[in-house]
């Protein structure tokens, strides 16, 4: 792309010292099949400990995708994971939301749930979908819930993340029902699921089982452990980037282990603590600059990379949650991001706000501008156009280069950034964020999803029941 | 040496968190005859009291707070074996755990140091603690206060499962119940009847404290 955080030999270091923990210290899990699926490929056992060696590394890594497409319920999505496009997720488990109309935190809701989907839906730079958690549905079958609310609120691709494999199946009956069959949703995932192990490299029973569950069901895998600086991971950040990359590359490795050439992605969140209150904080400009090292890693590997990044430790979409967002998502999409998660996000990924996926809708949107790929040529180096104009006492605004580049989108075009002359503005004197909660509203009021089928409705009801039945 | 001076370098090895030195000392408080729980008192709390104060006055971090607290611990080994008889006293007693289904443990262990530092004598039933080894050891310990753990958004209603949990075996009225984790918040306590909630580790000593009738 076009940043580099570390050189060629300090990428390289950083490298090494990920299979050296690999290879010397290892990860943990109690689950008997995670680790007969990694001591049967050759890994080894020392104490309560599995070891990697430079032959399951190679071999594993070697099958590893270096694309796949993600799909939404209709033609209109699809996305090419892998070829660095910074595609913008949605926050995920977010416990409570700010109130679109008082503008106070509370718990989330199943309505918010499909209000702020529906949202997302509407946002043209929000491209993929990942639920927040609600309060008052049963807890027991939380994410088939919440699957199938996200499935009829938006026709945009998914990301649901599963902590152990209690729902998995309900799940993904839910999305064969959409997708039509077992095939249809393999040739065509509607979602990515990331699992996340607990740091420092341990698997723990829930993440090692949904691991091996997601890869066997055929949907796209997320790695996504969360360390934090200082706390579950190295206060240096160099060794925090070494850590997170080798316990993502372990869940690399056991996936491909088990399904050679099966989908992923590296989803790092490498976070930081506030060493006096003991906060996890998303915020930057360490967790940008942490991530952009990680991505580099993952394009040194040829594996698509999800980081979180449109997220801060501010309470409110103000100016800092505006510098927060926009710093670490565009450290990470110039660094080759294939998905920045968290959008919409306050307080460290805990809290979801309509306003703010306004705003990181926009901030998306100009992330996503400054990666586009160009072209130097004679055309647009415009050397004829600036003589020409010159020799003829002219300016540029009459010339037929102009219009031809501004008709093919040279400029970006904000959709809420104020940009009116001052007399304009002062008519309203309003902030952008003013502007944002405007616009969240009005799209929650009206924006229609496309709707699923009757027979998919009715798929739905049967497998809710079924899941209520089984887990309650 | 005077017995002021070994004393003094005790407190010094705790604020500055050296393990060695606390108890290369401390075996020395002993050989020269100084009574294990003056050591402790006018040694080691006095160091981890300035470890407190100095966090309190914004000079000190967590890891401050950390390397003192096990500093501390360097010096109580040697000496409770020496104890026989004679009893530490704490301002209160703690059970503290992560619920079950929940593997993170860092916010937990940070309250606990930070208790332990504030005096509270306290046990960890580590992570993922079943609901059932809460009762049991709420019989058999006899804290004060228990104090539950949740991380995941998912595993906070196991929270609430253990408050009923004590309510039906009776007894929910002999303890107080705090609840923490990063998705927790007051509005939750109040949901399942939690007596208190913290919204980090410093604040958690204060509510502990508050639910004991130690501060006003």
């Amino acid at each position: 792309m076009k940043f580099d955080y570390y050189s060629e030999a300090q990428l390289l270091q950083v490298h090494e010292a990920s299979l050296d923990l690999l290879k010397k210290v290892g990860i943990s899990t109690s689950s008997k099949r995670f680790q007969t699926l990694l001591l049967d490929h050759g890994c080894i056992e020392k104490g309560k400990r599995i070891l990697f060696t430079q032959d399951v590394i190679d071999k594993a890594m070697k099958t590893v995708p270096a694309v796949f497409n993600l799909h939404g319920r209709n033609d209109l999505h699809r996305l090419e994971i892998g070829s660095k496009k910074a595609y913008c997720q949605t926050l995920v488990g977010a416990p409570s939301v700010i109130d679109i109309e008082s503008g106070e935190r509370r718990d989330a809701l199943l309505k918010d749930l499909e209000d702020i989907t529906r949202l997302a839906d509407a946002l043209d730079n929000v491209d993929i979908i990942s639920p927040l958690f609600p309060r008052d549905v049963p807890q027991e079958i939380i994410l088939t819930v919440e699957t199938a609310t996200c499935l009829r609120n938006t026709s945009k691709p998914l990301s649901i993340c599963v902590e152990s494999s209690r729902e998995l199946k309900f799940i993904k009956e839910l999305l064969v029902a959409v997708a039509g069959s077992e095939k249809a949703l393999r040739e065509k995932p509607l979602a990515t699921l990331p699992v996340s192990p607990v740091s420092p490299l341990e698997f723990g029973f829930g993440p090692a089982e949904a691991l091996l569950d997601v890869v066997e069901a055929g949907l796209p895998l997320g790695v996504e452990p969360c360390p934090q600086m200082g706390a579950t991971g190295p206060m240096s950040m160099n060794g925090l980037v070494a850590m997170h990359n080798a316990e993502i590359l372990a869940g690399v490795i056991a996936a491909q282990l088990l399904k050679p050439g099966c989908p992923l992605t590296m989803s790092s969140r490498a976070t930081f603590m506030d060493m006096r209150t003991g906060l996890a904080l998303w915020a930057m400009p360490e967790m940008g600059m942490m991530s952009a090292g990680l991505n580099q890693l993952g394009r040194y590997y040829h594996i698509p990379v999800a980081p979180g990044g449109y997220c801060g430790s501010s309470k409110i979409a103000d100016m800092q949650s505006g510098y927060e967002h926009l710093y670490n998502a565009l450290m990470e999409a110039l660094a080759g991001s294939d998905i920045i998660g968290s959008a919409g996000s306050l307080d460290n990924a805990l809290v979801e706000c309509f306003t703010m996926l306004v705003m990181d809708n926009e901030i998306s949107s100009v992330v996503q501008r400054t990666i586009r790929e160009f072209e130097v040529n004679e055309e647009n180096l415009a050397i004829d156009v600036v003589a020409e104009v010159i020799a003829n006492h002219d300016n540029f605004l009459g010339h037929k280069h102009t219009r031809k580049y501004l008709r093919s989108g040279e400029l970006w075009i904000p959709t809420i950034s104020q940009r009116q002359t001052f007399e304009q503005w002062a008519i309203k004197s309003q902030k952008v964020e003013d502007i944002a909660k405007e616009k969240a509203k009005n799209l929650v009021a009206t924006h229609q999803p496309a709707p699923l089928g009757v027979e998919v409705e009715k798929e739905f009801t049967k497998i809710i029941t079924a899941a209520k039945k089984a887990l309650m | 040496m005077a017995n002021e001076e070994i004393l003094r370098k005790l407190s010094e090895g705790v604020l500055e968190g050296d393990e060695v030195q606390v108890k290369e000392w401390t075996e020395k408080a002993i050989a020269a005859g100084i009574e294990p729980l003056e050591v402790i008192n006018d040694g080691l709390t006095k160091g981890i009291q300035g470890v407190g104060a100095l966090f309190a006055a914004g000079t000190y971090f967590l890891p401050d707070l950390l390397l003192g607290a096990k500093a501390m611990d360097a010096g109580i080994k040697v000496l409770e074996p020496l104890m026989t008889g004679q009893k530490r006293e704490f301002i209160g007693r703690v059970l503290m755990g992560t619920v079950q289904g929940d593997l993170h443990e860092i916010g937990k262990n940070i309250v606990i140091m930070m208790l332990k530092t504030a005096g509270f004598e306290v046990m960890d039933l580590g992570i993922d603690v079943p609901a059932r080894k809460f009762i049991e050891q709420t019989r058999d310990f006899k804290p004060s206060i228990i104090g539950i753990s949740a991380l995941l958004t998912t595993t906070v209603g196991r929270q609430k499962e253990i408050i009923e949990l004590l309510e039906e075996e009776g007894l929910r009225k002999k303890v107080k119940v705090m609840i923490g984790g990063a998705p927790i918040n007051q509005n939750w306590a109040d949901t399942i009847g939690a007596d208190g909630y913290a919204e980090d580790a410093s604040v958690a000593v204060d509510v502990a404290k508050r639910l004991l009738g130690l501060v006003g």
